[in-house]
């Protein structure tokens, strides 16, 4: 058996506290635990952009790490938490299904998503031997499975937040010598992404306090 | 960079802004003009392009046509359209200059998808595309319109999510070669096809057709699309459908080529079959149950996007080649074809197929495009969609997939009676009581007109540059560039 390096390990930790987060999803029952939950996974984020950085001596990656914590660890949380505030922060978020369930589905995504990239030789150059991509995958679709069993707009928007961190943690493991610019493109859209997600929000709430997406029924067929 | 390239970026742009800050009556005729003369650069850039002068390969000017074709009239037609359609809830000049600076900007970002071979690139982009989209959709206030804009930038963003692991596992697959920082660009990575891991390419091919299938309205990942295109604008939903379904399938075959050139072309066949197919299936009988005009059209983008998936699936150079051109003549007919139906629903004041009858009787020339427009996308002659798909069927029927061609004959069968059962509803008949008869909108007309030409044109006869290009770029799909 290979021992793991320090970098490794520090990876693998921050790629399980990642997953250990964003699980929280499907117990908070508070709009403001959803984003709280959020801010964490982004510092966690920027903690693995940083090790990389350090380690594979790229200052480029040292600034996406210091942007990531400004941006979507501090910055984007409050505007949220704004947002949220008087909308639904003390309304109990709606779940299609319990705790249990969703945590067995969230557990065979997981699998999934291991049995799918293990396999494959990926790993050279990569910061996070064999679970580098497992995570990123677990991530993306942990964040599909919130968005569709919580019904909510801000929970909705928060998950694909969560779910866009499992990306930035992929192309930050998987491939660090991405050019710089496509790593500061990726969070400038997020934050425009999400600044269109607030207009929507806000239009929402126009017609109806709680932000509930299930009056989403209109158009079908 | 070549001239005419930044000058296609450079005036939507500019556009954008003047139509921003000037009143929308200015602002309108800025965007007829930009819209005229980005076409006419791209036209420009398409033959320098077929005569081996510009920069840009040929896949990548072949799909730029459709944004010269589309934006090229849009920007005519919103001259009738700011003034007739309420935009806003209350119709006033801020939401009329928001709208036309949007679409200005939309046009750019779609203008620029094609322009780009950077794999990472092309994403950035397509996500741009996403939230402009996002906001005209939303533009016209209504409740069905909030409901699209949420459903559209949520599944599209979370399609573009998957896309982007796509390119991440893509350019991971290449670190092997070419080291940890190499520039993701197209033509490195077909210059290392052979080099690259089979099992991890499969896996990005598999994604990006997931995630970026989801933009181009496949199915399974079609939801957004009828809810999108039916509540917004019209001049948007002639956008969406004419121009970005096809940014979405741009970045798609680029992918479908580096797979093709490093381990052939059969699981990229098979896939293309698999969403083809289920596409045209969905397209083709969810067509039958539309009361909706707009939505109608929608249905029919995923029947066309199927039957291109199907034709690139085929193979054969003449199916190739016949996918391409459908792309062209699929923009410019459902392009078309939402501007009669915007100015059918205005006139009637309603969306619903059962409340618009005698469309020719009433608006004799909006009336008859519409029609036209919904036979040609119904496949018949002599229009450029009955070309492009007897390509597709001739090459399909002439491979070992014949019956799948068979299968794909009879799915076109159930569409075909779809469109021209509504189609033919809504414009035949007597005109309806208490409607006045006529129509003097010079803009809307010119432009349906205009758009007409090529519909026709392009059954007709295929310029010899199109052809030039067709040919290269089914070279570049087949991963032999």
């Amino acid at each position: 058996m290979t021992e793991l390096t320090v970098p490794e390990a520090f990876a693998g930790t921050i790629a399980a506290l990642l997953l250990l987060v964003q699980l929280q999803l499907f117990r908070s029952v508070v709009i403001s635990e959803f984003i709280r939950v959020y801010a964490v996974q982004a510092w966690l984020v920027a903690a693995i952009c940083l090790g990389v950085g350090i380690t594979e001596g790229g200052w480029d990656l040292i600034v996406l790490a210091a942007l990531t914590l400004l941006f979507k660890g501090i910055l984007l949380p409050r505007y949220m938490q704004s947002l949220a505030r008087g909308i639904s922060a003390r309304i109990e978020l709606p779940a299609r299904i319990n705790v249990l369930l969703s945590l067995l589905i969230a557990g065979a995504l997981i699998g999934i998503s291991i049995l799918t990239s293990v396999q494959l030789p990926l790993h050279q150059g990569a910061f996070l031997p064999k679970a580098d991509l497992a995570t990123a995958l677990s991530m993306v679709f942990i964040g599909f499975l919130v968005a569709i069993l919580r019904p909510n707009a801000l929970a909705q928007v928060v998950a694909f937040l969560t779910l866009e961190d499992g990306l930035f943690f992929g192309t930050i493991t998987l491939a660090p010598g991405l050019p710089f610019v496509i790593g500061i493109l990726l969070l400038i859209d997020v934050l425009v992404a999400v600044v269109v997600f607030a207009v929507l929000v806000r239009a929402l709430v126009e017609r109806q306090a709680a932000a509930s997406v299930t009056v989403f029924q209109r158009l079908q067929g | 960079m070549s001239a005419l390239i930044v000058a296609i970026v450079a005036i939507p742009i500019v556009a954008a802004i003047l139509s921003l800050v000037l009143r929308s009556r200015i602002g309108s005729a800025v965007t007829a003009i930009a819209g005229v003369a980005t076409a006419l650069c791209i036209f420009a850039t398409v033959v320098t392009t077929a005569d081996g002068h510009s920069t840009l390969d040929a896949l990548s000017s072949l799909f730029l046509i459709p944004v010269a074709i589309v934006y090229g009239t849009v920007g005519i037609y919103g001259t009738w359209y700011v003034r007739a359609e309420s935009i806003g809830a209350d119709g006033d000049e801020r939401y009329r200059r928001e709208f036309l600076a949007l679409t200005n900007a939309f046009a750019c970002a779609e203008a620029v998808v094609p322009l780009l071979t950077n794999m990472a690139g092309l994403w950035v982009a397509l996500e741009v595309t996403t939230i402009l989209a996002a906001l005209l959709v939303r533009l016209q206030g209504t409740e069905a319109s909030l409901e699209a804009a949420w459903k559209y930038i949520l599944i599209a963003s979370c399609g573009l999510a998957i896309g982007l692991v796509g390119v991440v596992v893509l350019y991971a697959s290449g670190t092997s070669v070419l080291g940890a920082h190499y520039a993701p660009n197209w033509a490195t990575y077909i210059a290392m096809a052979g080099k690259l891991n089979g099992d991890v390419l499969r896996l990005a091919f598999l994604l990006a057709l997931i995630g970026f299938g989801t933009k181009m309205g496949l199915a399974p990942m079609h939801t957004w699309l009828p809810d999108a295109h039916g509540a917004g604008p019209t001049p948007t939903s002639a956008m969406l459908s004419g121009v970005l379904l096809s940014d979405a399938l741009y970045v798609i075959t680029r992918f479908a080529s580096i797979a093709n050139r490093a381990f052939g072309p059969s699981m990229t066949q098979h896939l293309f079959f698999i969403v083809g197919l289920l596409s045209l299936f969905v397209g083709a009988f969810f067509l039958l149950r539309q009361r909706d005009i707009k939505r109608m059209l929608a249905y029919s983008s995923i029947e066309h996007m199927g039957i291109v998936a199907c034709g690139l699936a085929f193979g054969v150079r003449f199916a190739v080649v016949g996918a391409l051109l459908h792309v062209v003549n699929h923009s410019a007919t459902k392009a078309l074809a939402f501007f009669g139906a915007g100015r059918l629903a205005a006139r009637f004041g309603t969306r619903e197929i059962d409340g618009i009858s005698g469309g020719v009787a009433v608006m004799p020339i909006s009336g008859t495009l519409f029609a036209l427009a919904g036979l040609a996308l119904a496949g018949m002659p002599p229009f450029g969609t009955f070309r492009s798909e007897l390509m597709i069927l001739t090459g399909g029927f002439s491979s070992s997939a014949w019956p799948i061609a068979a299968v794909m004959l009879a799915l076109l069968l159930v569409a075909f009676c779809g469109l021209v059962r509504w189609t033919m509803g809504v414009t035949v008949g007597p005109m309806p009581e208490g409607m006045s008869r006529g129509e003097r909108d010079l803009g809307a007309i010119g432009s349906m007109l205009l758009i007409f030409v090529a519909v026709l044109g392009l059954g007709l006869v295929v310029p010899a540059h199109l052809a030039v290009l067709l040919n290269r770029a089914s070279d570049i799909v087949g991963g032999h560039p």
